[in-house]
């Protein structure tokens, strides 16, 4: 089992740190690809290497806030960042968040923490039961998405239904935000920035829902809803970054080491968006993250064992842990090597078609 | 001939205005809902569309192809009845089609919200409360298709020389007031513009032809034609249809070259004088080879040019100067022009762009009168630009007037297009690998070594100081903790995000 320097930071030798940054380096890759966070990644996969959950999301959503910072520069330089509604999320995210950290510290706390039978179990089974709970959801949009846009039906993704239903509801006051070119209900958009602020804080993805909420329930632009979500998250890190730091579950080596991997990873997924179709995007990072669901569910019995809820051998927790950690790198992996294939592939091409041109420029 | 395009909500009274207008000047009227017919006879499943832009549903490749055919077809459609006949078409975005071209006057038709709810409750039958319910949500299914198909407010007055509210104005008065309006010289065909509405009408019939053929109907494309020569751009993921493109083209009836490019992106140039063998034009060419961008020059003509004929043009590929402010100007000189120093021919443009094909990455080019307003009218806002360049521009002013036109220029230019608008002179520094980015990268390098073995090597002192337990009394402990990983972190992302970013420059991956 993992053992711990100090309460519940773990001991890093040579071997994990190089596991971190290469979750970093996946999760950078992935989260450029799909031009969302990379957390759905990084999280379960420093759980795997027995980080206690909530440092785990603690750690992450610091580094979400560097990240965010670097990225949102870039959007707010083309224009693609309605500060407005940005202002508006950030309120209600930052309730979200600190409803999200007060749940997971008491599970921790009430646990304990002291990472064995019982210890921070609690806090990891919330954490993977949200983590699996949003991300299937995403995941099977994704799929179902890229899957149903493959025919000549164009109207595809689950997403329709939602933004309908919501549409046909009158709630005013309604804002005018005029960036994003769009008018907004108050209470609709009070909801989204709790629901972003407290996914964000519980397992720091809340990109999943806050970007489609922007596209779908908002109307807003696409390039819009990615740079308003990369200021909000800018804040969204910051405020969670400092609650996790108030509640000493950020581990600033993790945050340091996901650097190293993720702040390359991002320009090569963000690369491979242009070598790639979209159709193929979807079905890479719909069924990487289903695979990281499926990970995180593998981990589960675990902690419901730790929990005293089910009887198992412990003898199994090794198997299901190592089961969990191979299906999580197996999926970052594979997805991470598809990316980098057609980005060499891409990359090699062009380097051939300079080497003709400048060859036909020289023979005439 | 004339085109006078009014843009018109619901019960606006846009319809009865638009053919009282084409009945007094002799026009024919079209209006979107019989160019929407013709579309769906064309076999472009226009519901489909408009359902999948007003209810923002999830958009497919499929259809965003499909836009651009609609696009090509009403434009074209447009163009055609336009040659032989002045023409009132009246629509949603009907100002955006034809935007830069002096001949067609831009009107936006508007009138009282209460008058609109009157006629919405009269016309549909339901209570007051629904039907301002109803103007609501069709206002804004209208600002979602403006946006998704041309990338612009709806509302932005920019787009329009004219708006006219008829809560005052009786329809026949607003008709005889328009037919007046269009019978000033601003807004009469002159042979710049003549040409801009051919190298338009060819592009559209050009994008078409490319939808219409099975063998390059499914991908997307960027089309732009000057003079009969037809510039195509294309993904990388398609460079197998090259052939094809090419093919079917120049099938096309008034083409006489084609011009393929694969780009994922386009950049902008903008600049008086272009010199295919210039400094600045290496550097463009090679960013524009890193990042797979078309470029797309526009010359902007100075103010105190002469107005460029057809026949001018036709020999330099420059197509669309909207020719407005050249009119403009040139009503002021009594037909005496000032002796002012001939340009190279067509101001380098020719030349650069022929330099471009070769090197596979033109993007066409045009040139622009009309100063910054006429330069932000000419552009294509569904062309995804990554980097607007601007050179050397205002040729003719003194060195202070120069630098600060130009200031103001890039100024009025970012807060206009959603790229980074750069000087020439400092694409070097900020996008090519040079020298000085060896040193920056060897700095950052240093900072981020000592810090990561600042912390690895003091970890057991730094877990403990994350921890604020350190402080014994109260909390003070955990806020100096949580303040300083705070200020850390951005500045471990800041040093290590801008190393990597050197790095990959260098290696040509942005």
């Amino acid at each position: 089992m993992t053992s711990f320097l100090v309460q519940h930071f773990i001991v890093l030798d040579l071997t994990t740190a190089l596991e971190v940054v290469l979750l970093g380096f996946i999760g950078g890759v992935l989260s450029g690809f799909i031009g969302s966070g990379g957390a759905f990644f990084m999280t379960p996969g420093m759980m795997n290497l027995g980080v206690p959950g909530i440092v785990a999301v603690g750690s992450n959503i610091t580094h979400k806030f560097g990240k965010a910072m670097m990225g949102s520069r870039k959007h707010a330089e083309l224009g693609n960042v309605d500060h407005r509604l940005g202002a508006y999320l950030i309120v209600t995210s930052f309730l979200g968040i600190r409803i999200a950290v007060w749940i997971n510290s008491m599970l921790f706390k009430g646990g304990s923490g002291d990472h064995g039978a019982g210890g921070s179990a609690g806090s990891n089974l919330y954490i993977s039961l949200v983590f699996a709970g949003v991300l299937s959801l995403v995941a099977v949009s994704m799929l179902r998405d890229a899957l149903g846009s493959g025919g000549d039906e164009g109207e595809s993704g689950p997403s329709k239904r939602i933004a309908e239903a919501l549409a046909r509801i009158h709630l005013p006051p309604y804002i005018r935000f005029p960036v994003g070119d769009t008018r907004i209900s108050l209470w609709v958009l009070l909801m989204v920035g709790l629901a972003t602020g407290y996914l964000a804080g519980t397992i720091g993805v809340g990109g999943f829902i806050g970007v489609p909420a922007m596209i779908y329930v908002f109307g807003v632009p696409t390039a819009v809803a990615a740079g308003t979500e990369l200021y909000l998250a800018m804040f969204m890190g910051a405020f969670g970054a400092i609650n996790y730091a108030l509640e000493g579950y950020v581990d600033l080596r993790l945050t340091m080491l996901l650097y190293l991997g993720s702040l390359v990873g991002i320009y090569i997924g963000v690369y491979g968006t242009k070598v790639v179709k979209e159709v193929v995007i979807r079905i890479v990072t719909g069924t990487v993250i289903l695979l990281c669901v499926a990970s995180r569910a593998i981990a589960m019995p675990v902690y419901l064992r730790q929990l005293g809820w089910i009887e198992m051998n412990p003898w199994w927790d090794t198997y299901l842990n190592l089961a969990s950690k191979v299906m999580l790198f197996a999926a970052g992996v594979t997805g991470t090597v598809i990316i980098l294939w057609n980005v060499v592939r891409a990359y090699r091409q062009r380097r051939r078609i300079q080497s003709t041109l400048m060859e036909a420029r020289a023979a005439a | 001939m004339q085109v006078i395009c009014l843009s018109r909500g619901v019960f606006v009274g846009g319809e009865e205005l638009a053919e009282q207008l084409a009945s007094k000047l002799g026009y024919a009227c079209l209006s979107r809902e019989q160019l929407s017919e013709s579309a769906t006879e064309e076999g472009i499943p226009v519901g489909k569309l408009e359902m999948a832009i007003t209810r923002q549903s999830s958009f497919s490749e499929r259809l965003a192809l499909e836009r651009e055919h609609y696009l090509a077809f009403i434009t074209s459609q447009i163009c055609d009845r336009s040659m032989n006949e002045g023409l009132v078409y009246h629509g949603r975005t009907a100002h955006l089609l034809m935007s830069g071209i002096s001949h067609v006057l831009r009107v936006r038709v508007v009138t009282g919200e209460e008058r609109r709810i009157r006629a919405a409750m009269q016309r549909l039958g339901v209570d007051r409360r629904r039907a301002r319910r109803y103007l609501e949500d069709v206002d804004d299914d209208w600002r979602r298709w403006t946006h998704s198909l041309h990338g612009v407010s709806w509302e932005d007055t920019s787009h329009y020389d004219l708006t006219l509210n008829l809560d005052q104005l009786s329809v026949e008065n607003a008709a005889a007031g328009l037919t007046a309006i269009a019978q000033l010289p601003d807004f009469q065909v002159t042979p710049a513009s003549q040409k801009a509405v051919l190298d338009l009408r060819l592009a559209a019939h050009s994008r078409l032809a490319l939808a219409r053929d099975d063998r390059t109907s499914q991908a997307a494309y960027k089309v732009r034609a000057d003079s009969g020569v037809v510039t195509v751009s294309y993904l990388p993921h398609d460079a197998g249809r090259a052939e094809a493109v090419a093919a079917v083209v120049s099938g096309v009836a008034g083409v006489s070259q084609v011009r393929s490019t694969m780009a994922t992106t386009n950049i902008l140039w903008v600049q008086e004088e272009f010199e295919p063998s210039s400094d600045s034009f290496r550097d463009v060419a090679e960013i524009a080879t890193k990042w797979n961008a078309a470029v797309e020059l526009v010359r902007l003509a100075s103010e105190r040019e002469a107005i460029p004929t057809a026949d001018e043009q036709s020999g330099g590929g420059n197509p669309a100067p909207p020719a407005r402010a050249l009119a403009g100007s040139a009503s002021y000189d009594g037909g005496i022009e000032d002796d002012v120093e001939e340009p190279s021919e067509n101001g380098g443009v020719t030349p650069t762009i022929e330099e471009l094909a070769r090197l596979g990455r033109s993007g066409g080019g045009r040139v622009v009168a009309g100063g910054a307003h006429g330069l932000v009218a000419s552009i294509d806002r569904s062309v995804p630009y990554s980097l607007v360049v601007l050179g050397e521009v205002f040729g003719d002013r003194g060195h202070a007037a120069k630098i600060r036109m130009r200031r103001e220029l890039q100024t009025f230019l970012s807060d206009h297009i959603k790229a980074p608008v750069v000087a020439v002179e400092e694409l070097k520094q900020q996008y090519l690998f040079g020298t000085r980015d060896v040193f920056r990268a060897f700095a950052l390098l240093v900072a981020v070594v000592i810090l990561f073995i600042a912390v690895f090597s003091h970890q057991r002192q730094v877990l403990d100081f994350l921890l604020g337990e350190w402080w014994t009394e109260g909390n003070l402990g955990h806020v100096v903790a949580a303040g300083v990983v705070a200020l850390v972190v951005p500045i471990v992302a800041y040093l290590y995000g801008s190393f990597s970013k050197i790095v990959l420059k260098l290696i040509k991956i942005e």
